[in-house]
């Protein structure tokens, strides 16, 4: 890396080195028998060079060629990007403590028998079909530049996901069990999996038109990507955003603050400075239902002649290859903050509603707007405090700056889930769409 | 490379065992409003390594080859950890072994455009939408991505081809006061860089429904009877019914494998799909899938009657079905999994206008904005769409997302259009487990379907 630092150095005014190792392995069951057990060793690099005020990168998995890679960069000058930034100078950064030795020395064996006295645990308990997956995965990033920038961050990610699905169909009951260690799934987290699916095995219909309606903290994805979307600096910038000239004003109901924080190290993936270098911190996005900030990278900040926010990370919405993608302004660390009341007290509340537990279609719709229209799959009835069982066919449809005008109550505990570590929110008049009228 | 990869494979103590080992190269040019945000050219690889031993099969994708050792060793281990643990041995279905080199013929292999041409394409279809009022932004770029692929087999197969993917597209966004409205745009395919050119056309017609989006209504909660447009009915055949085609999303569910039984009668008799990597110029075309099997055409439904299934070597002899040579995988950071190639609603003989005579009352919804599946039920968004009154289109309305289940819905599919289209889509691509496959390509006829719940305000 040194060595291609001081080459590119001769072809430009700036020089980041942006490098990746990651090792993963996966073990997955399917009707509580054992289906795949996959590993992965992967690496690479970025190259991003400024010169005169241009951008150029390039990338590569395998350093067959140095001169080859810096070509590449200095080749996509040409095109013109523009470039007015200045790569940071970073040293002395936060410590996060975001990485566990042990995960090293873990065998698929051991993952193996833990998903196995899961699904031993679980059969006989439900008439639904268990599946489970598992990995493990260690991610070594260094981060170097010609201003004098060489931080590295190792971390480690365990996670288990079990899941009941209602027959003839892949919708079902999860949650994912996430640590920086093996650590085994505790009997009430599968208690609460066995007793939301079985009290809603029935199939039961609903008249379309306005209930309370819960999103559990592994729908909040659907709603969180609307906001996402909307605070984010690039596209405040483009103006695709309704939250512009937004800041300060009282956007959702005063109970809610969501916010970023990197560097929460008791969740796995805490980092303590972005894939630019810029060092992380708390932000928050909206404190007591107030609006607080948006989230830059450097190329935005600039644009928008404010300060990064640390929040410039090499993501894409649908995955892909972390050397191949440049940064760009994204929450990695979302936090909804927990309200004072626990999942079944919440539940108890509900005269009449539905409770959503998987979503479809989240990426469909006018997401700019915050608009969403989600499938359920399935959804839960909720009759007198009770589930009494669940319906499919069914879509709810809202926008989230009217949602989060109708906030009933907040779970007490957050869960780590997809996009962010959320509580369940249970919210007012939520339209819900079926077959019957 | 051949002769490299055999000696690697030489080094493997297995019942079967294959490599693959794919360069892939991508250009990539970002526009975002008048902004060029991205532009260039690079190449990365890596090796898949499967083996099956004892019943086991396991896979690693490693990058160095320094690893060869240690991924032998990994790779090895976990397939002896799954033979001892799993009750029912895999086993592959049979093949013949195949040695053949497949490079695409061309309409204008796009490594021979300049750069310089690229852009300039480029830069001219994005100008299309910003010169009119009300667009706020677009986001819209040039994509080429070549795989180079070369498979080897402990069966004695050697095979090299490239799949050749140039597109652009992307989306289109307008603003009036508060209110956004986005479509998307594009055009791709694996025919050349040819099919790129004169396209101003699909700009212009986009960015039109963009800003006549801004005045569109939403649509009422509830369900109706729906003409849905040739892109959106091949959504509908990919999401709702294509991946239950898929064997490996149904192997281990036996409810689900009871009600995908061959011979089920699941649609409506006028119903016939057809999934073909074959058809030579469309987007899901490839001669050989990522275990060297010869893709072929697979008849997955025939009047209405369940007749096909999509197959790995591994589901194939499982299943006890014929093998189709539909697993692939994204790339050289992946194990081949089951895939769609060109899926398809064979035409049927209604005309646009009985179509419409037969909706009376209803909507027409058009253009596929995203869609997922969970088994029986799917959801898919759409780009636009109209209230239709006494056979006659009265309004446009936006926003319409559309729910339903798989077996209903294939048995309301009431009339189908004689007007069959692939799509050629200039951006996206299918997400199934960690992979996206940009080479899926879907089609039909116009197609009436009764009582669909639609999402709306």
């Amino acid at each position: 890396m040194e060595k291609l630092l001081e080459l590119a150095s001769m072809s430009a005014d700036q020089v980041e080195i942006y490098a990746i190792k990651q090792k993963s392995d996966s073990v997955t069951f399917e009707n509580a028998k054992l289906k795949d057990i996959d590993s992965s060793i992967q690496s690479g690099l970025s190259l991003r060079i400024i010169k005169d005020g241009k951008t150029g990168f390039a990338y590569t998995k395998n350093l067959h060629d140095r001169e080859g890679l810096i070509r590449n960069a200095v080749d996509s000058l040409k095109g013109g990007v523009e470039g007015q930034l200045d790569f940071p100078y970073t040293k002395d950064i936060a410590e996060v403590d975001s990485y566990d030795s042990a995960i090293e020395s873990l065998m698929n064996e051991k993952l193996y028998e833990e998903c196995s006295r899961i699904c031993e645990y679980l059969t006989g308990k439900t008439k639904g079909q268990i599946n489970v997956n598992s990995e493990i995965t260690t991610d070594d990033i260094r981060i170097i530049n010609n201003q004098g920038t060489d931080i590295a961050n190792k971390s480690s990610h365990y996670s288990l996901t079990p899941f009941v699905l209602y027959p003839g169909s892949y919708a079902s009951i999860y949650r994912m069990f996430r640590r920086k260690k093996f650590e085994a799934v505790p009997n009430d987290f599968l208690d609460y999996i066995l007793h939301t699916y079985n009290s809603s095995e029935k199939e039961v219909s609903l008249k379309s038109g306005k209930v309370k309606t819960l999103f559990l903290p592994e729908t909040m994805y659907v709603l969180m990507w609307r906001l996402r979307f909307a605070s984010n600096g690039k596209n405040i910038y483009v103006k695709e955003s309704p939250l512009i000239d937004k800041i300060g004003d009282t956007i959702f109901d005063e109970r809610v603050t969501i916010f970023d924080d990197p560097l929460n190290d008791n969740f796995p993936g805490a980092r303590s400075f972005d894939d630019e270098g810029i060092p992380c911190r708390r932000l928050d996005v909206v404190r007591n239902g107030v609006l607080r900030n948006f989230y830059y990278d450097l190329f935005y900040a600039k644009k928008m002649n404010t300060q990064p926010t640390g929040h410039g990370f090499k993501s894409a919405m649908w995955g892909g290859e972390t050397v191949s993608l440049k940064p760009t302004p994204s929450l990695q660390h979302l936090f909804i903050e927990p309200g004072n009341k626990s999942i079944g007290e919440i539940i108890n509340s509900i005269d009449k509603g539905i409770i959503i537990p998987e979503a479809m279609g989240a990426h469909s719709g006018n997401i700019p707007n915050g608009d969403f229209s989600v499938g359920l799959s399935p959804g839960l009835y909720v009759e007198n405090g009770e589930i009494t069982g669940h319906i499919k066919d069914a879509m709810v449809t809202g926008n989230i700056y009217d949602l989060f005008n109708t906030v009933l109550e907040i779970e007490d505990t957050v869960h780590p889930s997809s996009g962010g570590t959320f509580p369940a929110i249970l919210f007012d008049n939520v339209s819900v769409g079926t077959k019957t009228s | 490379m051949f002769e490299k990869l055999k000696t690697i494979l030489a080094r493997i103590d297995a019942d079967y065992a294959d490599i693959r080992y794919e360069i892939k190269k991508e250009t990539a040019i970002v526009f975002n409003g008048n902004e060029l945000t991205s532009i260039g050219s690079n190449s990365t690889d890596g090796y898949v390594i499967r083996v099956l031993r004892n019943g086991g099969l396991s896979s690693i994708a490693y990058t160095k080859e320094t690893d060869t050792e240690n991924a032998i060793r990994t790779v090895v281990e976990n397939a002896l950890l799954i033979s001892k643990n799993k009750k029912v041995p895999t086993r592959f279905a049979k093949t013949g072994s195949v040695k053949d080199t497949f490079i695409p013929q061309l309409n204008e292999d796009p490594r021979s455009i300049s750069m310089e041409e690229k852009l300039e394409l480029t830069r001219k279809y994005n100008s299309i939408p910003l010169h009119k009022d009300k667009i706020a932004t677009t986001n819209i770029g040039y994509s080429e991505l070549i795989r180079e692929k070369y498979f080897v087999s402990s069966e004695g197969s050697e095979i090299r081809e490239e799949l050749i993917t140039p597109r652009v597209g992307g989306t289109i966004t307008a603003k009036d006061g508060n209110i956004l409205q986005n479509v998307r745009v594009g055009i791709g395919g694996s025919s050349g860089f040819a099919i790129l050119r004169n396209v101003e056309e699909q700009f212009e017609k986009k960015t039109s429904i963009a800003i006549q989006l801004l005045k569109a209504k939403p649509v009422k909660a509830g369900a109706y009877d729906v003409i849905i447009n040739p892109d959106l009915a091949g959504v509908f055949t990919h999401e709702a019914f294509g991946h239950f085609s898929e064997a490996d999303l149904i192997e281990d569910s036996p409810s689900m494998r009871e009600k995908m039984k061959l011979g089920a009668k699941l649609g409506n008799e006028i119903l016939n799909i057809k999934d073909d990597p074959t058809l030579p110029d469309q987007l899901g075309h490839y001669k050989y899938d990522d275990e060297g099997v010869e893709a072929r055409p697979t008849q997955l439904m025939k009047g209405g009657v369940l007749t096909g299934r999509l197959h790995s070597r591994r589901t194939a002899a499982a299943f006890d079905e014929p093998i189709s040579g539909h697993c692939v995988a994204e790339d050289y950071r992946f194990a081949p999994i089951i895939r769609m190639g060109t899926i398809f609603i064979e035409p049927g003989d209604s005309s646009i206008d009985d179509l419409f005579q037969k909706l009376d009352d209803g909507l027409y919804l058009l253009d596929a904005k995203g869609g997922e599946t969970s088994g029986e039920n799917f959801t898919f968004g759409t780009q636009y769409g109209y209230v239709v009154k006494n056979g006659k289109i009265v309004e446009m309305i936006r926003d319409v997302n559309i729910s339903g289940n798989l077996y209903q819905t294939l048995k309301n599919i009431v009339a189908i259009g004689n007007d069959l289209e692939l799509c050629r889509p200039g951006m996206g691509g299918c997400g199934k487990g960690h992979q996206s496959n940009i080479r899926s390509c879907h089609g039909a006829p116009h197609i009436l379907i009764k009582n669909v719940v639609c999402g709306g305000a």
